[in-house]
């Protein structure tokens, strides 16, 4: 038995290092036009989109238009659209060295992690290899960067961030659109007097809570402060911090969000805003189908408009700086990349951006003009003219910043101190010790 | 005793679940042990902790107590509804003189409804805005006071996570304890009733003790099974709102798969481990202890 013990642990031990070991590449991944034979084969791309959006739908097609002249050649898209569960997929894939030829990540330390390591092709480098990389909005690009600058995932969305509201309600509450951030408070208990709920929020979700915790900090110390925040440079318990958490827990304390918004799910918020439930509705452009067009409620259609992130008395931003992310990036695996691979990207890049605005949505690029659809309202075009008039900073949304742990924390923490189950001080207490224990490793 | 040629076909043909088996379940978990030494964010090189991990959950980390303490009241909830339940149908069934298929079968349907469906079909139940059907029963009796969300209010939401749970698993043991119900000798009943012993006596001193072997089983069972608890949780409310409903086993998972921090997580499942065994002989030890008094 003794020695049935030692050679599974023995088992164990050299099953571990094998995967340990396992991890390196030896490609470079600075080295974007690989040289050699196109050799047709079937690559494969792991995402996290919606299965039959107009992402996936557009790069079938661009597949299947790239068999055509190369037999043989198929992109297997397996997509898992919950963003958690293929958060972990995606770590369980890398911690194996199994990472396919594609693969969708946020900008995430983990994400920087793999590209230190080589394991992600330059994406920069690739796009100028390809002469496209001019063509890209360079807020789009942006957002796919490491704190450090460096790109190496590619876009292909942009989207604006919104406070769609109901003016409608609004009249019935008597408040006007909030000219500040500070405002937003004092709306709500209007709202809730009038019998309204003033914000719908997926809850369920965390990271639409979290957007609002970035508001004040951005309109107050400008981008910096979560890359600062992150690393423990920065603390909630300084003055911006504190305005955040005292913001956050007024915003509470109004009763900003519907009853019960923890355990309310994304399709919920966006029902109870679109049937005329509730005052706003927090999201971006990818809803505009939903929120401008004709497939709307016609009992609240008319009364649908949107406010862009308000600023504050003394705000380093501008009123045209908010919230405009370019989605879930996609990366290229250095280990895998080769002729073929570059090939396809050379072919799928050049036709995506003309083929993805034609859906009516805002390409990363500035090359195509959107195509706003026949049953669109007026409120579509209107929304999709923002993107032409944004300033320089934008406004991070802080689960792709944090790491990891600290992310997680920070989502569970602030549900409580919305629900009023903690108070601001505690909240802070637990927000910097958490940070404190948290980010050295991951931004040694 | 069997001959040897015989004992020799036993032995091989029990080889094979034993590697299945020791492939399965001790592997991993030697695994994890030997993984709970380390500090390893799955791409990078592992880095030796020794009892780091350990002096961390134990010592310093504020979320695993309350996941364990939660652990403990999921516990102790899903076995009152499961085997309190199952005990109280099954002893009622056996009473029943028409339908007893049709009870059976509307009792055990949960059991074989896929955990996602239950765990959305709850959130629905307990939801308040839109209102769900919890509410509403409220509502329409009159105890409106009673209203509100329940995944949402920290005082609620272990105890509305752990009812599914409970309420899912009462059919199949309410089974296992019917049959053996059934087995209880009627000669032995018949007599107690002649002597005049009270149905609470019945049950009491002659069905209880007599199906006590199959109560221990199912205890364990349902103790090992409200241990692991996991999907049921974590699709409803994944651990909140804060750590409201943070089980041990849906700490792990995201200390493995959020974080990233596969060394700490292995350290978790290493006390999971220890937890199971450690309640089963508990188990044994008491109820034991008990037969022989």
């Amino acid at each position: 038995m003794k020695n049935l013990f030692r050679a599974a642990a023995c088992a164990a031990v050299t099953a571990l290092a094998l995967t340990a070991c396992g991890g390196a590449s030896s490609t470079d991944p600075s080295n974007v036009s690989p040289t050699g034979e196109i050799k047709p084969r079937e690559i494969s791309w792991l995402l996290s989109r919606p299965a039959d959006g107009a992402v996936i739908n557009i790069m079938k097609k661009l597949a299947d238009d790239y068999a055509k002249d190369h037999p043989g050649f198929e992109l297997n898209l397996i997509t898992t659209p919950d963003r958690p569960s293929y958060i972990q997929k995606l770590e369980t894939l890398a911690a194996a060295n199994k990472l396919p030829e594609l693969f969708d990540t946020d900008a995430t330390p983990f994400a920087q992690e793999l590209a230190k390591q080589g394991k992600m092709v330059d994406a920069e480098k690739l796009l100028k290899s390809l002469n496209v990389y001019d063509d890209y909005r360079p807020g789009a690009l942006d957002y796919q960067r490491f704190d450090d600058g460096s790109l190496y995932m590619i876009p292909f969305q942009f989207e604006l961030e919104f406070i769609w509201y109901n003016k409608a309600l609004l009249q019935k509450a008597g408040v006007a659109v909030p000219t500040s951030l500070d405002d937003i408070p004092a709306m709500c208990t209007a709202l809730r007097s009038a019998g309204v709920t003033p914000i719908a929020i997926d809850g369920q979700d965390q990271w639409p809570l979290e957007r609002y915790v970035a508001y004040q900090p951005f309109r107050e110390a400008g981008p910096d402060f979560v890359q600062k925040l992150k690393k423990g440079e920065a603390k909630f318990s300084d003055p911006v911090g504190q305005k955040t958490v005292n913001w956050m827990a007024e915003l509470g304390k109004a009763k900003c969000f519907q009853d019960g918004f923890s355990a309310q799910g994304y399709s919920d918020a966006q029902n109870q805003f679109t049937s005329g439930q509730a005052a706003m509705y927090n999201i971006g452009t990818w809803e505009l189908p939903s929120l401008a067009t004709e497939k709307l409620d016609p009992a609240v259609r008319n009364d649908i408009d949107f406010f862009t992130l308000p600023t504050t008395a003394n705000s380093v931003t501008a009123a045209n700086e908010f919230v405009s992310p370019s989605g879930i990036g996609m990366a290229v695996n250095a280990k895998t990349y080769d002729p073929l691979v570059s090939d396809f990207l050379k072919f799928a890049l050049e036709k995506y951006p003309a083929e993805y605005a034609a859906t009516g949505a805002l390409s990363p690029t500035t090359d195509v003009e959107t195509v706003v659809p026949a049953n669109a309202t007026p409120l579509y075009r209107k929304a999709l003219d923002q993107a032409d008039s944004l300033g320089s900073k934008q406004a991070m949304p802080w689960d792709t910043q944090l790491d990891p742990t600290t992310n997680g924390r920070l989502q569970q923490e602030l549900v409580l101190l919305v629900q009023g189950n903690i108070t601001p001080e505690q909240f802070t207490e637990t927000m910097d010790k958490t940070i404190a224990q948290n980010a050295p490793k991951f931004f040694k | 005793m069997l001959p040897n040629r015989s004992r020799t076909s036993v032995l091989v043909f029990l080889l094979p679940p034993l590697l299945l088996y020791s492939a399965a379940v001790l592997f991993p978990i030697l695994q994890s042990l030997f993984l709970s030494f380390f500090s390893w964010n799955g791409i990078s090189d592992m880095e030796f902790v020794g009892l780091d991990n350990y002096i961390r959950m134990f010592a310093t980390d504020d979320i695993f107590w309350r996941a364990f303490l939660n652990a403990l009241v999921y516990l102790a909830i899903c076995l009152v509804l499961q085997l309190g339940g199952a005990l109280a149908v099954a002893s009622l069934l056996t009473s029943l003189r028409r339908g007893r298929e049709l009870v059976k079968t509307l009792y055990l349907l949960p059991a074989v409804i896929s955990t996602v469906a239950i765990a959305f079909l709850f959130v629905r139940i307990y939801s308040l805005e839109p209102v769900g059907l919890l509410n509403q029963l409220f509502h329409w009796v009159g105890l409106d006071s009673l209203e509100r969300p329940w995944l949402s209010d920290v005082n609620t939401v272990l105890a509305a996570v752990s009812a599914p749970e409970g309420w899912r698993f009462t059919g199949l043991y309410m089974l296992i304890i019917y049959a053996a119900l059934l087995a209880v000798p009627k000669e032995l009943e018949e007599a107690a009733v002649l002597d005049g012993a009270s149905r609470w006596t019945l049950f009491t001193k002659i069905r209880f003790p007599y199906i006590r072997p199959v109560w221990i089983t199912t205890t364990i069972m349902a103790t090992t099974y409200g241990l692991r608890g996991f999907d049921i949780p974590y699709l409803m409310t994944n651990g909140g709102p804060g750590q409201s409903s943070e089980l041990l086993t849906t700490y792990m998972y995201k200390t493995a798969f959020t974080s990233t921090d596969f060394g700490y997580a292995s350290t978790i499942s290493v006390f999971i481990v220890v937890e199971c065994l450690v309640a089963v002989g508990l188990i044994l030890f008491l109820l034991k202890r008990k037969a022989d008094s």
